[in-house]
């Protein structure tokens, strides 16, 4: 009897301390109508929608959507007007910021790791090779000691923070082959190199599960501790960005993203929460 | 018809009707006059935002796009790779689909055995009803792994991409030359019975030689048809921005280019360049339209029966090869199509239940208390049904006015005005009506609307602006359709223009509006790449106003189709699929019954038992 009565109890006293906790930061939207459109960044969209799916059953008269499209996109469709927050994989830059008036606030920390399909045995690759292979230098994974099959190339659009960051700091702006195929956000890249065996891209580390792989860099394993610490060198963080400073339902949202429960989503969808 | 156009009702008719008339004449007027405006609208609308580019005094910036390297990270915009992919593709997918319409159309016309006839047809009239989302969602899972597994490449290459397309044009070419076969062969039957060839024989030797218009128009239009495809390609083709090597390699055309980086910077070059892509695919599109009208203009050449007699080695090379071309192409495109719509089926199935529309929600409680749906079709299902709803609001009363308008009233300068405009517009391929909205919507912005959003409003205005060429040319045949006598019975029973149209050549042409009518619908809930960049999102819950953006089906199956990040939600882009199939070939169906019923109704009254038009549907 006690081996069922205290895991019980130990669990209702823990869902008895979450809930008001939880409750209390969804608080802030109860009884608000109005809507936020959210686009850009592809890393950011599984915890924008975990996060709007918990804000609309809260409240139904709130209406939040949430699109990709890319860094890019994210600066462009704030900046615009057309969206109420942009997202971005990356910071700002100083004539983003001044010619549309954004502001920035970071969320999570995250890294941008090359990735091959789970069944590649080629397990460590150096910084060197990755820039070789994403220039079409080296053309065969026999030549990393996989198999005898030609490499297959993915990258982003140049609307891609994730590409930018990658590109600048792992291949040094070197040059992307002309030939690689070109997806258009994380998600995408994920579900491609999780169908070819013998592809390559990169992705956000929050992206990586089991479908896809990430070698190791230099010696050090592409995880979000290594990114933390400074080990693994190619990281960002993420933003939402607003066109000023952000005010109701819209500074709501981002209170509760940069709060506990956003931190939470955050971390269980496999980013570092800045705080 | 010019014919009827001299009785002006002033016999009689009352001076009531007569002011009606002219009304009713008016406002017929209108709709055209706002279908002509229409599209000098959206060409003016591109050619003003070309026009920096070719008033810039030093051509540098010009120069810059048409160039090779697409490198907007060290400032080259060369959008030339893009154009080439574009023809190769589009030449491809017309190179493997000419041979096989035709061969097929042979096939069905007597070259194999009568009763394949009916069901292949009835295959290639299924496969117009195909959404072009749905071929690339089954070539993403089927296709590509083969092509990846047995050829040692990516898969997403320009092979896959053309493979998909043809399929997709195949159904164009074959209805061309069915129609044009069906013109020419019963005035030959009766002949080469006589002479006593088989029925092989006079399709290949005379009924065909005698369509070599419908060949080449056939060859046009499924050219227009493959160019203008956005979807197979971004779905496909692997988009790297090069000329490709080979048909393993990747490539990007303009449409997937203009999908691609349309929502970038809008006062930078890569912007600009967009524009200079699409006045180049719109210069395509022309060139297709123009082709088309140089063979309306060389009528008499088709109809001149072959001279001169063959010789007997090359007669029989002939026939052996046509017998040849029948039976692959009866053999391989049932084939193709069967794989792909029996793979959508053998995963679409099995998600079909009320979990794939509502996901966890109570299916009550979504329905009838507005309760948020996630992880479900519903909210997609219900964003596709607004925006038709909206869509033929806008285009059906605009267009079937136009057609009418244009078949019974429009005369000489005017007239001719108002069908090349439709024409135009029928040619501008779906992309662009996209980036026209998107454009249009940051223009509204800058200038007298700033609160103006891209949303379910725009999407429909823009999906309405692409199906009205379709309701207009669709009225329009079937009122011209009408025996002539009909015309001159009304006049001289006294009624005036508009009474006749309203009074007996609309009741007797209605099912086949109607027709016309239920294909544009299909053709709007199908679309992906105008809502792409008009406003349509994943994830946005049931639609709330015309002002919100939207969920729709064909854009939900697009992006799980990429993005899926569970199989689960793979599952879902299979039933959305399946429920989108479903819709576009039910609404087929209802448009191809309707004019069945038409056709017979018409050979029963007025003894005339000619198909009145074949391949609208294209």
């Amino acid at each position: 009897m006690r081996k069922i009565l205290l895991p019980t109890l130990l669990s209702l006293s823990m869902i008895l301390a979450a809930a008001p906790a939880q409750a209390g930061e969804l608080d802030a939207f109860a009884g608000k109508t109005g809507k936020i459109d959210i686009a850009g960044g592809t890393a950011h969209i599984p915890v924008m929608k975990e996060a709007a799916k918990r804000i609309m059953q809260m409240s139904p008269g709130l209406r939040i959507t949430v699109a990709g499209g890319g860094s890019g996109v994210g600066v462009q469709k704030v900046g615009e007007g057309l969206v109420d927050i942009g997202n971005t994989g990356r910071a700002l830059s100083e004539a983003e910021v001044s010619k549309y008036g954004l502001k920035s606030y970071a969320f999570a920390i995250d890294g941008v790791a090359a990735v091959v399909h789970p069944k590649n045995p080629v397990n460590a690759l150096t910084h060197q090779q990755v820039q070789d292979i994403f220039a079409g230098k080296i053309t065969n994974w026999k030549a990393l000691g996989g198999r005898d099959e030609t490499i297959h190339l993915y990258t982003r659009d140049e609307a891609s923070g994730t590409r930018e960051v990658f590109w600048e700091i792992m291949l040094k702006k070197g040059q992307i082959a002309a030939g690689a195929n070109v997806v258009a956000s994380n998600g995408a890249m994920k579900s491609a190199l999780a169908g070819d065996m013998d592809g390559i891209g990169y992705v956000s580390i929050g992206h990586i599960d089991q479908t896809i792989k990430a070698p190791a860099l230099d010696g050090v394993a592409p995880t979000q501790d290594n990114a933390k610490s400074g080990k693994y060198p190619v990281l960002r963080k993420l933003y939402m960005n607003t066109k000023g400073e952000p005010v109701g339902i819209v500074s709501d949202f981002i209170r509760y993203i940069q709060g506990p429960d956003g931190a939470a989503i955050t971390a269980s969808d496999g980013y570092i929460p800045t705080k | 018809m010019p014919g009827a156009r001299q009785n002006s009702g002033n016999s009689g008719t009352g001076r009531g009707a007569r002011s009606g008339d002219r009304l009713v004449t008016a406002l017929l007027f209108g709709a055209s006059a706002m279908s002509v405006l229409c599209v000098v609208g959206i060409l003016g609308f591109l050619a003003w935002f070309c026009l920096p580019l070719l008033a810039d005094p030093s051509g540098g910036q010009l120069a810059s796009f048409l160039s090779w390297q697409w490198r907007p990270t060290s400032g080259q915009f060369g959008i030339l790779p893009m154009a080439v992919g574009s023809l190769l593709l589009g030449s491809s997918a017309l190179l493997l689909a000419w041979p096989l319409g035709l061969g097929l159309t042979l096939f069905a016309h007597g070259l194999g055995p009568a009763w394949t006839s009916r069901p292949l047809m009835a295959l290639v009239r299924l496969m117009t009803s195909v959404p072009t989302v749905v071929y690339g969602l089954a070539s993403v899972f089927l296709l590509i792994p083969l092509v990846r597994s047995g050829l040692s490449s990516s898969g997403f290459s320009w092979l896959a991409a053309a493979l998909t397309l043809a399929l997709l044009v195949l159904p164009t070419i074959v209805l061309v030359l069915d129609g044009q076969l069906r013109l020419v062969t019963p005035g030959l039957r009766l002949t080469t019975a006589a002479i006593g060839l088989t029925r092989a024989q006079e399709l290949v030797h005379l009924a065909l030689p005698m369509c070599g218009r419908g060949l080449k128009t056939a060859a046009i239009l499924g050219f227009g048809r493959a160019v203008g495809d956005t979807l197979l390609p971004l779905m496909l083709s692997g988009n790297a921005a090069q000329v490709p090597g080979g048909p393993l390699d990747s490539l990007r055309t303009l449409t997937a280019h203009i999908a691609l980086v349309v929502a970038t910077d809008s006062q930078s070059a890569a912007y600009t360049s967009l524009f200079a892509c699409g006045a180049l695919l719109f210069g395509m599109s022309l060139a297709v339209n123009l082709g088309l009208r140089r063979l309306g203009s060389s009528n008499g050449a088709s109809s001149r029966m072959p001279g001169g007699c063959p010789g007997r080695t090359r007669e029989l090379a002939t026939a052996l090869l046509a017998q040849i071309l029948g039976w692959t192409s009866a053999c391989v495109v049932p084939a193709g199509v069967c794989a792909l719509l029996g793979y959508l089926l053998w995963r679409g199935l099995p998600t079909l239940g009320a979990a794939l529309f509502f996901g966890d929600t109570p299916p009550f409680d979504a329905i009838l208390r507005d309760a948020p749906v996630f992880d479900g079709l519903w909210p997609a299902c219900l964003g596709t049904l607004y925006l038709v709803l909206v869509a033929s609001a806008l285009a059906i009363p605009l267009g079937v006015a136009s057609g009418i308008h244009l078949a019974e009233f429009a005369t000489g300068r005017a007239g001719r005005l108002l069908s090349s405009c439709v024409d135009l517009l029928a040619g501008v391929p779906s992309i662009l009506m996209g980036l026209f909205g998107f454009a249009l919507i940051l223009l509204l912005r800058r200038t007298l609307w700033p609160q103006a959003n891209t949303c379910l409003l725009l999407s429909a205005l823009c999906l309405a602006l692409l199906v009205l060429p379709y309701l207009i040319s669709a009225t329009r045949t079937c009122l011209e359709a009408l025996p002539q006598e009909l015309r001159l019975t009304a006049a001289s029973l006294g009624l005036t223009r508009w009474q006749t149209v309203s009074r007996v050549l609309l009741p007797a042409a209605s099912r086949g509006v109607l027709g016309g009518v239920i294909l544009a619908v299909g053709r709007a809930a199908e679309d992906t790449a105008v809502i792409m960049l008009t406003g349509v999102v994943v994830g946005a819950g049931t639609p709330g106003a015309l002002t919100d953006k939207f969920e729709a089906l064909p854009f939900t199956i697009y992006f799980l189709a990429a993005e899926h990040q569970t199989p689960q939600e793979l599952d879902l882009a299979f039933g959305a699929a399946l429920t989108l199939l479903c819709l576009t070939a039910a609404l087929f169906a209802i448009a191809r019954s309707l004019r069945n019923s038409l056709s017979n109704g018409k050979a029963r009254r007025w003894g005339a038992g000619t198909s009145v038009h074949q391949g609208t549907a294209a």
